[in-house]
């Protein structure tokens, strides 16, 4: 089990999130690489359905921010 | 200011735009600037010091092939130009080349440099000593063939015949010439040019251009008599004989006469081959010596006498063999032509010694046996070549010269200086190109190297054999240095250059960004053809450490304001962790202390107010609390809280709930308390208290002040300064200087804050553009369109670009494994990878593979399309695809970057991006982006000050503009207004405001008008103005909101009881009328802050500190025995309004502090006017019998809603429209199209109000002068068939984008449409339609769901 990582969706608004994650590379920061970032143009694009989608996917979490 | 240590090559900060790398130089460094051939001294030695002895010696062979040589016998000018020199003692440079030299040659595997490509020209080079081999090196690298003639039957010249092997081992000079030998050039030895060979039979066998280098091996004679007898033996014969290994007996006295090199050489030898007392003779002192002074010590080491100040007269032999010398002593006299005492021999000094031999060794000379006849070169009357001094060309042009047979008897270093320049000269004469131009001939060293506080470190000294061991043979003298001698002598280079030039970085540069060249970059000088000036050089932050109270400059946790902006920032030196610099501990408690630097006559001439250092210090406060947690105590001293910005007066009370304290009182001493690193504060309070604090870190908020440069720009443009060395303006032209066209903007109009900055920024591209308005689009290149390829119904042909980006992606991910997968998904047809996928070459072969493969998608992998999208498309565009059929997926920022400890998984990740753009770019459409014409016509709403800036800005600049104006008059509250801060009468530069407006054809002005309706939106607008009954329809392109403020009723103070108690625009009249009744006052009470600063109006008004104490001064302008009393909370004259503040002062208006809680107190008794309040100073009660009470009101916004909702836009709680971005974008709103000036902004002064005006309307022109504007293509689109008229997207939508149909349409009528001009693809209405009704097209359900399900088809 400790092997276990799970995977991670993020839906990330093109404006503020996705800048964000473009930003902790710029600063070298580290994380996990089990996360996919899914850009969308706002959160207000957002559908239950993708949250579903990205479940039914295999995804073990969805990460949504904007 | 330095909070981190900083490489020379750098990334400026983390934000810097252009986000590129700079490399810090301040100059060449003294020791490569004075070394004859210009090695990069500060490079080798800094990569010694990092332990990088190859790559330090390949940088010194760039430039001169004999480190070993030059290691041991160089004159080292460099050492004597060494910065170091005024600390302590110069590095060893010698000894560290030679260091370098060592342990190549030890290494086994010496160092050859690469070869150019092989050129079939052959050169001649005549003599084999350092200059000619130098030149024979530097060609043959070149690539050209290179055969060297030499005399001798040893190569090296005086270095291997004229310099003891003690000094220099032969191996090490043929160790270094083998080197020249494995470059491929040919040597000739025993040959001598002009007798075996002549130039012009070398000429025949085809030598296209010769180097004589053929030094000067003839000893000069002593010119005495009995110079020929037997004995005397000249001193390079000497040395040559002994070094080609022939034994001289020359017995035991041996008198070497010189005090060069040559002659210490010729004693050491004659010790070392057996003479029991060999000694010098020299006619002047040993100061003045040439050798070197180690040579010199030697000797004395050795116990060789030098006969200083003796000059030999006759030699005296017996039976033709030398017996004696007769000498003089000499006495220095007067100095001559060089600088040097000249020796004056004393009269009868006479005196003899017994020698068994003589050495002459006072120079030397040329023998010019190899200038045959068909050389045209001549000599001068030394008896030296005539050479061109930088090209060293002689009068021959296919010959050059250097070395000593140019210079005379000179140093191994210049020769080896010579040679190389001639190399340069001759390949360019080879080649045909210019010997002169570029070539560098100025090498004037660094100035300004910091040495204060820099700590002695002795130099390593050189580890010498013993002289008795060392003076009975030729073994070397000087053992060298062992490695960490090496490294710690290195460590004390000083790194005077910044960039030590050691160009690894050129060779890192994959880009090729960094050359040789970017680092000979020099200032130049461009001359540009301009109808304007704009000038925003910005400020220079107060430098505190002069104030030894404050003791910036000792104590490390005393740190200014602009170092704390880097402490709390994420990209600062401890990524935003709060600590303390000194001791890296957290602090608990900070203080600010605030006009550190402004305000202030007394330590520095900043007299004026910074405007910006209170609101700071409070944000830099809350900031603090937020990193740190609340339990950080942080205090805030200051004199008075200047929060007179828009929504900062909230912000202070919100500080001020959250703990922040506020101590009103001005700071005299910082001290340390014991070594904790804490500091005591002690101050007074307002009631005379002294206090005594302690805190942990001190922030000093400094003030912003012009540069020296920039004040030197001033002057150099004739601009006319304030006395605060801002620039001069007026305040119905802020933008302006003394100077016709040229403009200002920014802090160097003044201290301001950034939303001021924009501001003005804007307003002064106006006015540039108002004088520049018949040159619009005389300059603009269009680009070409390319036409699109229609790829509807084409399969998908996808090409797939993955990007290395240097090494900033390959460094973790495994690029050709994923351009390799990327080849094998579906309807990929080309994948490729490139080094920079953004450079100019790759985008041109991106757009040949587009059209060559055919392709009608592509997926670019690289960075993020936050800031590179737009390049790719064009991309696209220029190989006539759309732009919108393409796709970016992030695999630097967000993949190699941040896992960069995981290459495999990273791979992975970006295999998986690759996969899921690929799924996702296949379903992309072309999509049309609408074209919208933009309506030429402007509307400004509001005939006040901003307004008819605005409007004659517009007009100016040939755009029909309609202003429309509530009133029957333009002016608005200006009208009521009597002066501007700097005394002059507001009316009649208002009524010239006016009649411009009135006078400008371009603007039609619409009075006792208000809009009534609005239709359309950017570009087109439908206003209908009505006046009276009658209504008028405007169309235009663009509005500006410029609806101004009004004064605030008052209810306090028994207003409207007393006719005494007047409003300030009330005085202003007064003033203006030139009421009699001013000159009768005894007393006049100002109270501030009438409805402003109140919990139920939480702002500050801005203008009404300096309004009043501007008509205090009016009224002790007019009646200065009146007592003028100005009650206050803060005073807010910021910027150098403060001055005003000062002369109130002076002028003896009395200035009296409230506070909220406390409020001023106005009776009326029997006509008896009094103003009661309780002194905080004194403490107690004051009571103001007073003729006068002028109220200085809150300024209010009118109401709104209506415009607001006309044009939809935003009102704060305060009833003031909300623009754009606060700080970046003033004078925008979030609704294009319209724009926002003056007091319907905020409240401000006339000055504020004309550039808020004039800047609005350059936002404006940035629309009209498009003529047409584009959309974005990723707009929402209905299905109207399956709406269902919930009318959800019609109200959800932020930008009004969604509306029914009319009933009456034909088709679909009343189902919903969207605007694709007003839609900004946020997909709100897509995500909320309840029918599935709405698509955005780019981000369209499938696609997104593609990109899910390509997550998981793991390779």
């Amino acid at each position: 089990m400790s092997q276990w990582e799970p995977k991670i969706v993020a839906f990330l608004c093109n404006w503020c999130s996705y800048g964000a994650a473009d930003l902790a590379g710029v600063s070298r920061m580290e994380y996990p690489p089990n996360i996919r970032v899914i850009r969308i143009p706002c959160t207000g694009r957002m559908s239950p359905k993708f949250v579903l989608g990205a479940l039914r996917e295999g995804a073990d979490g969805v990460w949504v921010s904007g | 200011m330095g909070l981190v240590e900083r490489k020379a090559t750098h990334r400026r900060y983390a934000q810097a735009i252009p986000g590129a790398f700079a490399i810090t130089k301040r100059g060449t460094a003294p020791c490569r600037a004075t070394c004859p051939a210009h090695v990069s001294v500060q490079g080798f030695i800094a990569l010694t010091n990092d332990g990088r002895y190859r790559e330090a010696l390949e940088l010194f062979k760039q430039d001169h092939p004999f480190p070993g040589v030059c290691g041991r016998v160089c004159t080292h000018p460099c050492e004597s130009a060494c910065t170091r020199n005024a600390v302590d003692s110069p590095l060893g440079i010698m000894y560290l080349h030679r260091f370098l030299a060592d342990t190549d040659r030890a290494s086994g595997n010496p160092y050859v440099p690469v070869k150019k490509p092989r050129r079939e020209e052959k050169i001649a080079i005549v003599g084999a000593g350092p200059a000619g081999l130098t030149c024979a090196y530097f060609l043959a690298i070149e690539g050209y063939q290179v055969t060297v003639f030499e005399k001798l039957p040893v190569l090296g010249g005086m270095l291997t015949v004229g310099i003891p092997s003690y000094r220099l081992p032969r191996d090490v000079t043929e160790a270094e010439i083998q080197v020249i030998k494995d470059l491929g050039v040919e040597f000739k030895t025993g040959v001598e040019i002009g007798k075996d060979f002549t130039v012009g039979q070398l000429r025949e066998q085809g030598y296209k251009a010769f180097f004589i280098g053929i030094g000067a091996q003839e000893c000069k004679r002593l010119g005495i008599e009995g110079e020929d007898y037997k004995g005397v033996y000249p001193g390079v014969e000497f040395l040559r004989e002994i070094n080609l290994g022939n034994r001289v007996h020359l017995g035991d006295r041996v008198a070497v006469v010189g005090g060069g090199n040559v002659a210490m050489d010729c004693v050491r030898s004659a010790l070392r081959t057996g003479s029991k007392k060999p000694f010098i003779i020299y006619r002047r002192a040993v100061e003045q010596m040439p050798a070197n002074a180690e040579e010199i010590e030697e000797c004395r080491e050795e116990g060789i006498e030098l006969m200083t100040l003796t000059n030999p007269t006759r030699v005296i032999a017996e039976n033709g063999v030398v017996k004696a010398i007769e000498c003089i002593k000499m006495e220095l006299g007067p100095p001559d032509k060089s600088g040097r005492q000249r020796p004056v021999p004393i009269k009868g000094s006479e005196f003899q010694i017994e020698v068994d031999a003589i050495i002459p060794a006072i120079g030397q000379e040329t023998d010019w046996a190899c200038l045959t006849d068909e050389c045209a070169c001549t000599l001068n009357d030394w008896g030296t070549m005539r050479v061109d001094k930088v090209t060293l060309q002689t009068s021959d042009p296919d010959i050059f010269a250097g070395g000593d047979a140019v210079t005379g008897p000179a140093t191994v270093v210049e020769a080896i200086g010579a040679g190389k320049e001639a190399a340069v000269s001759i390949d360019r004469f080879i080649r045909g190109e210019d010997l002169f131009a570029g070539r560098r001939t100025d090498w004037t060293p660094v100035q300004d190297v910091p040495l204060d506080g820099l700590p002695h470190v002795a130099r390593n000294p050189m580890s010498l054999l013993a002289p008795e061991v060392r003076k009975t043979n030729f073994n070397e003298v000087q053992r060298g240095y062992d490695e960490n001698t090496a490294r710690a002598e290195a460590h004390r280079c000083l790194e005077c250059g910044v960039c030590c030039e050691c160009y690894q970085c050129v060779a890192a540069c994959k880009a090729g960004a960094v050359t040789l060249e970017t680092h000979g970059q020099k200032p130049e000088t461009i001359t540009l053809e301009t109808g304007a000036v704009i000038l925003a050089p910005g400020f220079e932050p107060f430098d505190p450490s002069r104030f030894d109270s404050y003791a910036y400059a000792k104590l490390p946790n005393v740190i200014t304001s602009m170092e704390m902006e880097r402490l709390l920032s994420a990209s600062g030196p401890t990524g935003g962790h709060l600590v303390r610099l000194g001791d890296h501990k957290e602090p608990k408690k900070i203080a600010w202390f605030q006009c550190v630097g402004s305000r202030d006559l007394n330590r520095c001439d900043n007299s004026f107010c910074s405007s910006v250092c209170c609101m700071y210090a409070v944000k830099e406060a809350v900031i603090a609390k937020e990193h740190a947690g609340d339990d950080l105590d942080c205090a805030i001293f200051f004199m008075d809280m200047r929060t007179h910005g828009k929504d900062f007066e909230r912000f202070y009370n919100k500080a001020k709930d959250q703990g922040v304290r506020f101590i009103r009182s001005r700071v005299h001493t910082i001290d340390k308390v014991g070594d904790t690193g804490d500091l005591a504060v002690r101050y007074v309070t307002e009631s005379g208290e002294l206090k005594t604090e302690t805190f942990d870190m001190i922030v000093l908020s400094v003030g912003l002040q012009t540069a020296a440069e920039t004040v030197e720009l001033a002057k150099r443009l004739d601009i006319e300064l304030t006395p605060g060395h801002f620039a001069q303006s007026a305040p119905f032209a802020p933008m302006a200087t003394s100077r016709p066209g040229i403009f200002v903007c920014g802090a160097f109009q003044g201290p301001r804050d950034i939303p001021q900055s924009v501001v003005d920024a804007s307003a002064a591209a106006a006015a540039a553009g108002e004088i520049l308005a018949a040159a619009r689009d005389t300059l603009t290149v269009v680009p070409e369109k390319v036409p699109e390829v229609n790829v509807f119904n084409e399969r998908p042909r996808i090409g797939v670009f993955v990007c290395n980006c240097g090494i900033n992606i390959s460094g973790t991910v495994n690029v050709p494994s994923v351009r390799d997968y990327a080849a094998t998904l579906p309807y990929v047809e080309y994948a490729t990878d490139n080094l920079y996928t953004c450079s100019q070459d790759t985008q041109d072969r991106m757009a040949e593979v587009i059209k060559e493969k055919q392709l009608n998608r592509v997926v670019v992998a690289a960075c993020t399309p936050k800031t590179h999208e737009a390049l790719f498309q064009e991309t696209l565009m220029a190989a006539g695809l759309n732009k919108y059929l393409f796709e970016m997926c992030n695999i630097r920022n967000q993949d190699s970057w941040v896992h960069k400890h995981n290459p495999d998984l990273a791979t992975q990740k970006a295999k998986d991006l690759v996969r899921m753009a690929v799924a996702k770019v296949g379903l992309m459409q072309p999509l049309k982006e609408a074209q919208l014409d933009v309506n030429q016509a402007a509307l400004v709403i509001g005939g006040g000050i901003a307004g008819m800036a605005a409007a004659r800005a517009l007009g100016a600049q040939g755009y029909t503009t309609h202003l429309v104006e509530r009133e029957a008059l333009l002016g608005g509250q200006a009208r009521h207004l009597f002066q501007t801060p700097d005394g002059a009468p507001v009316a009649a530069r208002l009524d010239q405001l006016v009649a411009d407006v009135s006078g400008d054809p371009n603007i039609q002005t619409h009075l006792n008008s208000e809009i009534s309706a609005v239709e359309g939106f950017v570009g087109n607008f439908k206003t209908t103005v009505k006046n009276g009954a009658q209504e008028q329809v405007i169309e235009h392109g663009v509005a500006i909101i410029a609806t101004g403020a009004v004064p605030l009723v008052p209810t306090e103070y028994s207003y409207g009881q007393d006719s005494r108690i007047v409003t300030s625009l009330e005085l202003d009249a007064k003033l203006k009328a030139d009421d009699p009744a001013i000159e009768e006052l005894g007393a006049a009470v100002f109270i501030q802050c009438v409805g402003s600063r109140e919990p139920e109006r939480p702002y500050c008004s801005r203008v009404c500190c300096t309004h009043s104490i501007d008509s205090a001064l009016a009224i002790k302008a007019r009646n200065p025995e009146a007592n003028v009393y100005i009650l206050y909370r803060d005073i807010r004259t910021y910027g150098e309004r403060e001055y005003l503040y000062k002369e109130a002062r002076e002028k003896g208006v009395i200035f009296i502090r409230y506070s909220l809680e406390a409020k001023p107190k106005v009776s009326i008794e029997n006509g008896r006017l009094t103003v009661r309040l309780t002194d905080p100073i004194l403490g107690r009660p004051v009571e103001i019998d007073t003729d006068l009470i002028s109220l200085a009101t809150a300024i209010l916004a009118p109401d709104n809603n209506a415009l607001a909702q006309f044009f939809k836009l935003p009102l704060n709680d305060d009833g003031f429209f909300v623009e754009k971005h606060a700080k970046l974008g003033p004078c925008d709103f979030a609704t294009d199209g319209v724009f926002l000036c003056g007091m319907a902004h905020y409240p401000k002064p006339i000055d504020e109000a004309v550039s808020q005006g004039k800047a609005a309307a350059s936002r404006a022109v940035t629309l009209l002068a498009r003529q047409h504007i584009s959309t974005i293509g990723q707009v929402a689109e209905v299905n109207p068939a399956l709406c269902s008229m919930c009318g959800v997207c019609v109200s959800i939508c932020p930008y009004s984008a969604p509306s029914f149909r009319a009933a009456t349409e034909r088709f679909w009528p009343g189902r919903a449409e969207i605007n694709p001009v007003l839609c900004k693809g946020c997909g709100l209405c897509v995500a909320s339609c309840r029918s599935g009704a709405i698509r955005l097209k780019g981000f369209d359900t499938d696609q997104i769901f593609a990109q899910l399900f390509a997550l998981n088809e793991a390779s």
